[in-house]
């Protein structure tokens, strides 16, 4: 038997909603709840959900950026952040999650799906020991 | 030293230091068992990719899955936890190489674990790497001398060639790997010696006996021993052939022993079912034979033009009972170019080494052997072998003719001379006399049980009364009529004095 991964059911319920309206849309959600409940998948709604996320994301050229700092980022600094994010990625939207970190000193740490680029100062003095260590 | 002086250099360093910002691609560990992490992100992570974990412990990507990536642990895992970082490092794992690594002992990362001190080395080598092609390669004809009678003679090594060593256990598998490295003084060659779950008290009498031959000045030992996790076992060789390959690259000739690779292939398979991977035949993975094709086909001999150079692999394989149809001792027979077949039974009758001339082949053949070993040796193979059958025969009779009785006379004495202490490797040249000596009836009369004693007393006495024979095959690997006139006088005049004195 093939076996569905949820990266398969998210991809199936995206392309079934896709475009989708009003009762319609009501009556694809139900049927796809019903279909998740009769295969026992209804436990692995949270990550299979995470999947549809990053599937619709995708499509629309949406990124979620994952901004880690230590004190909230002033207004003018986050639209300075969304422009040059949306030049450097080519997106069509970008969306910052804000996170705060005493831990980290100063800077920020931008998270991209998988990517992470650290400009935090804990990050530097890591290096800096790194360095002197190897010295 | 001062404080000030201190601040001062270490503002210095300050201003020299400068990071610049980097992309890096992590992944967090979801759970950790047994040295294998798996892994979620790392969307982009390559196979066989190292990564590094927080406590600067490394890994290896193994399991590339849709979610999850199935990570080989090599090191201490148990300080590696759930929610850790791990980075993604874009290049193949890579081990150390310099040739400060002559006379130390390495573990599978590289890093010394003989307690003299750290190694300086200048470059890193990829454990995997593609095997030289067919156009870079030249055909074995050059000889490994072992200095063991039997191989020598019978079942010669080329370089460039991968000679199996198969056997039970206690058969004298490693002595003749050991003896191999002993016999290279002075041959221009660099032996690599891969232990692989071996005890670490065997590793220690190796050493030392090398030591005491004087090898470990061209002998670089590789380890990872019973102690250390699968993950190690499973990459030992592919460092071993990787430091090999530094010095192959460098035009050198070099002799690889794996000892052994029954051992790496359990560890292989440890490591695959932990990852979950479907099991087949004796519960080995599925490329468990790719598993060793890929390493022994990095031995090669290379032609001049992609700077010569060479690569002599000896692999060994443990069988139980004797059974040489088992999965891995076929897989590895059908990779490598001839093996060496040593018996239980032939071990306890004396006949050490233990070498079943029946059962072992060098397809590479008589091409790797010296013009005068290829004279004395060439029928020695046939002769044993219609020795074998007419002693089996002659249990069931009394009566044989005179052609027989010497044929099973003569077939005895090559049995005895073909018999050798450890670590006692034999010149070429010696063996050249003895086998000459053979082959010519001129040991037809010495008495059985006094064989050895003639074999010594006759090497010591052609050293100087056959001089120029010697010279001969030292210089030009073959004799003159000159040569063979003066050998002849010599084995004659040593057998009157020898029969004389008996």
């Amino acid at each position: 038997m093939v076996t569905l991964s949820n990266n398969d059911i998210a991809e199936a319920i995206y392309l079934s909603t896709k475009d989708k309206k009003g009762n319609e849309l009501g009556d694809t959600t139900k049927k796809i709840v019903e279909f998740l409940k009769n295969r026992g998948l209804i436990s692995k709604s949270r990550e299979i959900l995470e999947k549809l996320d990053n599937i619709i994301n995708k499509d629309i050229n949406r990124i979620v950026v994952k901004v880690y700092t230590k004190e909230k980022l002033r207004d003018k600094l986050k639209i300075e952040l969304i422009t040059y994010l949306k030049e450097r990625l080519k997106a069509r939207e970008i969306i910052l999650e804000e996170k705060q970190d005493e831990k980290l000193l100063g800077g920020l740490r931008l998270e991209i799906n998988n990517e992470i680029i650290d400009l935090t100062v804990k990050k530097k003095i890591l290096k800096l020991k790194e360095y002197l260590i190897k010295k | 030293m001062s404080t000030n002086y201190i601040v001062e250099n270490l503002k210095k360093e300050i201003e020299n230091f400068s990071s610049q910002a980097q992309v890096e691609k992590v992944g967090y560990v979801i759970e950790v068992f047994d040295g294998i992490a798996k892994v979620s992100g790392l969307s982009d992570i390559k196979s066989s990719e190292m990564v590094i974990f927080p406590n600067g412990e490394t890994g290896v990507a193994l399991n590339l899955e849709e979610d999850v990536v199935g990570i080989v642990i090599l090191g201490d895992f148990s300080k590696i936890k759930e929610g850790d970082e791990v980075k993604s490092t874009g290049k193949i794992l890579e081990v150390p190489v310099s040739n400060a690594l002559l006379g130390r002992v390495v573990n599978a990362l590289g890093a010394p674990i003989d307690g003299k001190g750290l190694i300086k080395t200048e470059k890193t080598y990829p454990i995997e790497k593609v095997a030289p092609g067919v156009i870079t390669r030249q055909s074995v004809d050059q000889a490994v001398q072992t200095g063991i009678k039997a191989i020598d003679a019978l079942i010669p090594i080329g370089r460039g060639q991968r000679e199996l060593i198969i056997g039970d256990r206690q058969t004298g598998k490693t002595a003749i790997a050991i003896d191999t490295i002993l016999n290279q003084k002075g041959q221009n060659m660099i032996c690599v010696y891969v232990s692989i779950g071996q005890k670490d008290s065997k590793l220690r009498k190796i050493q030392t006996r090398l030591e005491e031959g004087g090898a470990m000045t061209y002998t670089v030992i590789v380890s990872a021993g019973a102690s250390e996790s699968a993950a190690l076992s499973y990459i030992a060789p592919y460092t071993g052939v990787s430091i090999a390959e530094f010095f192959m690259d460098q035009g050198k000739d070099v002799l690889i022993i794996y000892d052994d690779l029954s051992k790496h292939a359990v560890a292989y398979r440890e490591i695959s079912l932990l990852l979950r991977r479907p099991p087949g035949r004796e519960a080995f993975p599925g490329d468990v034979f790719y598993l060793h094709s890929r390493l022994l086909e990095r031995a090669c001999r290379r032609n001049k033009e992609y700077g010569g150079g060479s690569i002599t692999a000896l692999p060994i394989i443990e069988t139980q009972s004797g059974d040489i149809s088992a999965y891995i001792p076929t897989n590895v027979i059908s990779i490598t170019d001839g093996q060496i077949f040593l018996e239980t039974d032939l071990f306890y009758k004396g006949i050490r080494p233990a070498v079943n001339v029946g059962f072992s082949v060098s397809r590479v053949g008589s091409s790797a052997q010296i013009k005068a070993m290829k004279k004395v040796a060439g029928t020695l193979k046939l002769d044993l072998a219609q020795f074998r059958e007419l002693e089996a025969f002659a249990q069931f009779g009394s009566d044989l003719d005179n052609a027989t009785k010497q044929q099973l006379e003569r077939g005895k004495r090559a049995v005895e001379i073909l018999k050798q202490a450890q670590y006692s490797p034999f010149a070429v040249e010696d063996q050249v006399v003895m086998l000459y000596a053979l082959t010519k009836g001129l040991v037809d009369e010495v008495p059985l049980e006094k064989i050895k004693e003639f074999e010594d007393g006759l090497i010591e006495y052609t050293k100087n009364n056959a001089k120029k024979f010697h010279k001969e095959i030292g210089e030009t690997k073959m004799w003159t009529e000159k040569g063979e006139e003066e050998l002849v006088k010599a084995i004659t005049g040593f057998k009157n004095n020898f029969q004389a004195k008996a």
